[in-house]
C-alpha cells in the first residue's frame, strides 16, 4: 500500500471511529443524566440551570433509597413476575415447537401463522378485553393476572425461534437415542435441549427482559402497591405536583443493574434473537 | 403442501377416513401443540371477540349491567372531532418515530459495519436503550426536558442556543417532539442491530469491485448497500411501524396523553376511554378501530415475510 492509500484509509478510520464515538455520546447522554443526578445532593438536584457535573458528589441517594422507597420489594416483584413468565412460557413453547419441527400435519402452517399475527397483535390494543376476561376468571390483584398476559404475548417468538432450531437437530441422533431404548421425554431433554442451548438462552432472556421491563400490565392489573414491579414502581413516584427526583432516579438506577449484567453476559444471545425474526438467511 | 395434495380427487367419505387417520397418526404431534395453542385462545382469542361483544354495549366498568347499543359506539367516533385529531396524531408520531429510528439505525450500523476494534463493546451499549423498562426512560427523559432543572435546558442555555428555559413537554405545541424523541432513543437499537445483521450479509466482493471501478463511498451507499439491504430495512422498518404505533408505557409515563390531549395517540385514547373512564364498550370500539390498522400492517408483514415461496 502507498503512503497516500494509507494516509487515507487512516482518515477514515479517524472519521468512523469519530462519529461512533459522538453517536455514543448521544446515546448515552441519558444514561449519564440519570448516573450524575444521583450523586448529587438534594440542592444541587433542584438548582437551576442544572450543573452538568456533580459539584459536590455525595452517595447519600443510595444509602437513603433503601428506607425511603420499596425498591427492594418492587425488585424482588420483578424477579417473580419475570421468572414466572419465563417457565410459563417455556412450557408451553418448548413442546409446541418441537411437535411442528417433528411433524408434518394438517394445520401446522396455519398454526404458525396465527402465531405470528399473535405477535404482531400488541397487548394495548387487547387491553379492554383482557380486562374483562382477567376479572372474569377471578385473577385481578394477583401475579397471575401479569404472568399469564406477559407469557401469551412472548409465546410467539419463543415457538417460532426454538421451531427454528429444533429442525437443525438430526433426526437420525433422536431415533439412534430410540432405539437404545430412551423415552421421547428423554430424548427431548437429554439430546435436543442441549444441542439447541443458544436458542433457549435466547428465548429465556427475551421472555425475562419483556415481563422485567413492561408496565401495561402491572399498571391495569394489579392495584395493590404490594406487588409492584420496578417500572411500575418508579410510575408511582411521578407525582402529579411535587417529584422526588433524587430517590426516583436512584431506583432506576438500581432497577436497570440487574438488566446491565444480563447485557454484559448474554450480549450474543439477544443480539441472535433479535435478528432472527427480521433477517431471513 | 403435500398432504392437501393427497387429498384432491377423493370423494367425501374417503376424505374423511383419511382425516380421522391423520388425526391418529399425528395424535402425539396434536397433543403436543394443544397446551399451546389452546392458551393463546384463551389468553388471546377470547379477549379478542370480548373486544367485539362489548363494543357493541353500553358498558360501565363498575357495574355489570350491559345494555345493547348496536353500532352507536362507531357512529358517535366516526363523526367526532376527538377521532380524526387522534388519527392525525399517531400518524405524525408513528411517521416521524420510524424515520429517525431508521435514520439513526442505519448510521450506526453503516458505521459499526467495518472492522471496529471493540465492536462488541459498541454494539452491547449501543443495545441498552432498547433493553431497559420503557418507563424508566421516560422518567429520565422527563428529568432531562425538565424546564427548571433539565439537562436539555442547561447545555442549550451553554450553547446560546436559548436564552431562558423552555418547558417542552407542557408545551401543547412541541410536547410531542419531547415524547417522540424518547421513542425514538428507545427504538432505535433494534433497527441498528437489524441493519448491521443485514450488512454482514452483504457479499464483501461487490464493494471490492467497485473500489476498483473507484466508486465513491456515497454511491457504493447508494447503489450497492441499499438496494442489498432493501428486504432488511423494509421488514425492519414495518416491525417498527407496527411497535410504534402501539407504544404506551413510554407516553404514558411522560405525559399521560396531555397536554390538552396533545401527544394522545389511539391507543392511549383506547386507555384513557376504556380503563381510566371506565367505558369498556367505547373503549373496546376504539379498540376494534386498533386492530383494524394492526390487522393491515399484518397482512404487509405476512405477505412479505412468506414471500418466494413456502419455507414453513
Amino acid at each position: 500500500m502507498t503512503m497516500a492509500g494509507h494516509d487515507r484509509s487512516g482518515l477514515r478510520r479517524v472519521r468512523v471511529y469519530g462519529v461512533l464515538i459522538a453517536l455514543l455520546g448521544i446515546m448515552m447522554f441519558p444514561f449519564y443524566a440519570m448516573f450524575s443526578s444521583t450523586f448529587k445532593p438534594e440542592s444541587e438536584i433542584f438548582s437551576a440551570p442544572a450543573t452538568l457535573v456533580p459539584s459536590d458528589p455525595s452517595i447519600s441517594a443510595y444509602l437513603d433509597v433503601w428506607t425511603q422507597t420499596d425498591v427492594v420489594l418492587w425488585i424482588a416483584n420483578s424477579f417473580v413476575i419475570s421468572l414466572g413468565t419465563v417457565v410459563l412460557t417455556l412450557l408451553l413453547a418448548i413442546p409446541a415447537a418441537y411437535s411442528c419441527a417433528r411433524n408434518d400435519f394438517v394445520g401446522k402452517r396455519t398454526f404458525l401463522l396465527a402465531v405470528l399475527v399473535v405477535q404482531m397483535f400488541a397487548p394495548v390494543v387487547l387491553i379492554v378485553g383482557l380486562f374483562d376476561v382477567i376479572t372474569q376468571f377471578g385473577l385481578f390483584n394477583t401475579y397471575l393476572a401479569v404472568i399469564i398476559p406477559a407469557a401469551a404475548f412472548t409465546l410467539p417468538f419463543n415457538i417460532w425461534m426454538l421451531y427454528g432450531y429444533f429442525k437443525t437437530v438430526p433426526v437420525a441422533l433422536e431415533e439412534s437415542a430410540r432405539i437404545d431404548g430412551a423415552s421421547q421425554l428423554q430424548v427431548l431433554t437429554k439430546i435436543v435441549l442441549p444441542l439447541t442451548k443458544p436458542a433457549l438462552v435466547a428465548s429465556i432472556t427475551y421472555t425475562f427482559l419483556y415481563a422485567w421491563n413492561r408496565l401495561l400490565f402491572v399498571l391495569t392489573f394489579l392495584t395493590d402497591s404490594g406487588k409492584y414491579n420496578i417500572p411500575r414502581g418508579v410510575f408511582s413516584m411521578v407525582g402529579a405536583l411535587q417529584t422526588d427526583w433524587r430517590m426516583m432516579l436512584t431506583v432506576s438506577v438500581i432497577g436497570i443493574i440487574p438488566l446491565l449484567i444480563l447485557f454484559a453476559f448474554l450480549e450474543q444471545y439477544i443480539v441472535a434473537g433479535m435478528t432472527a425474526g427480521a433477517v431471513k438467511e | 403442501m403435500s398432504l392437501a395434495e393427497e387429498y384432491t380427487g377423493t370423494d367425501e367419505d374417503s376424505r374423511l377416513s383419511q382425516s380421522v387417520a391423520h388425526l391418529r397418526r399425528n395424535r402425539r404431534a396434536y397433543l403436543l401443540i394443544a397446551p399451546a395453542a389452546v392458551f393463546l385462545l384463551a389468553v388471546v382469542g377470547y379477549p379478542i371477540l370480548e373486544t367485539f361483544r362489548l363494543s357493541l354495549y353500553r358498558s360501565p366498568a363498575d357495574s355489570t349491567i350491559e345494555t345493547f347499543v348496536g353500532l352507536q359506539h362507531y357512529v358517535e367516533i366516526v363523526n367526532s372531532d376527538i377521532f380524526y385529531r387522534l388519527i392525525w396524531q399517531t400518524g405524525r408520531w408513528v411517521l416521524v418515530g420510524v424515520a429517525g429510528k431508521t435514520l439513526l439505525g442505519l448510521l450506526i450500523a453503516v458505521h459499526l459495519k467495518g472492522d471496529i476494534k471493540g465492536r462488541k463493546f459498541f454494539r452491547t451499549a449501543f443495545l441498552i436503550p432498547w433493553g431497559i423498562p420503557y418507563a424508566i426512560s421516560a422518567v429520565v427523559f422527563r428529568w432531562i426536558e425538565h424546564p427548571q432543572f433539565g439537562y436539555l435546558n442547561a447545555v442549550l442555555l451553554k450553547l446560546g442556543v436559548i436564552e431562558q428555559g423552555i418547558g417542552i413537554l407542557g408545551n401543547p405545541d412541541i410536547a410531542w417532539l419531547g415524547v417522540v424523541v424518547a421513542d425514538i432513543w428507545i427504538g432505535t437499537p433494534f433497527m441498528a442491530i437489524i441493519f448491521l445483521a443485514g450488512l454482514q450479509s452483504i457479499p464483501q466482493d461487490l464493494y471490492e469491485a467497485a473500489a476498483i471501478d473507484g466508486a465513491e463511498r456515497w454511491h457504493q451507499f447508494r447503489y450497492i448497500t441499499l438496494p442489498q439491504l432493501k428486504s432488511v430495512i423494509l421488514m425492519a422498518t414495518l416491525l417498527s411501524t407496527i411497535w410504534t404505533f402501539v407504544s404506551f408505557d413510554v407516553i404514558w409515563t411522560m405525559t399521560g396523553g396531555g397536554p390538552i390531549s396533545t401527544t394522545a395517540t389511539l391507543v392511549i385514547h383506547i386507555y384513557q376511554v376504556g380503563l381510566q373512564n371506565g367505558n369498556l364498550g367505547r373503549g373496546a370500539a376504539y379498540s376494534v378501530i386498533g386492530f383494524l390498522f394492526l390487522l393491515l400492517f399484518a397482512i404487509v408483514y405476512l405477505r412479505v415475510y412468506t414471500r418466494g415461496g413456502d419455507e414453513l
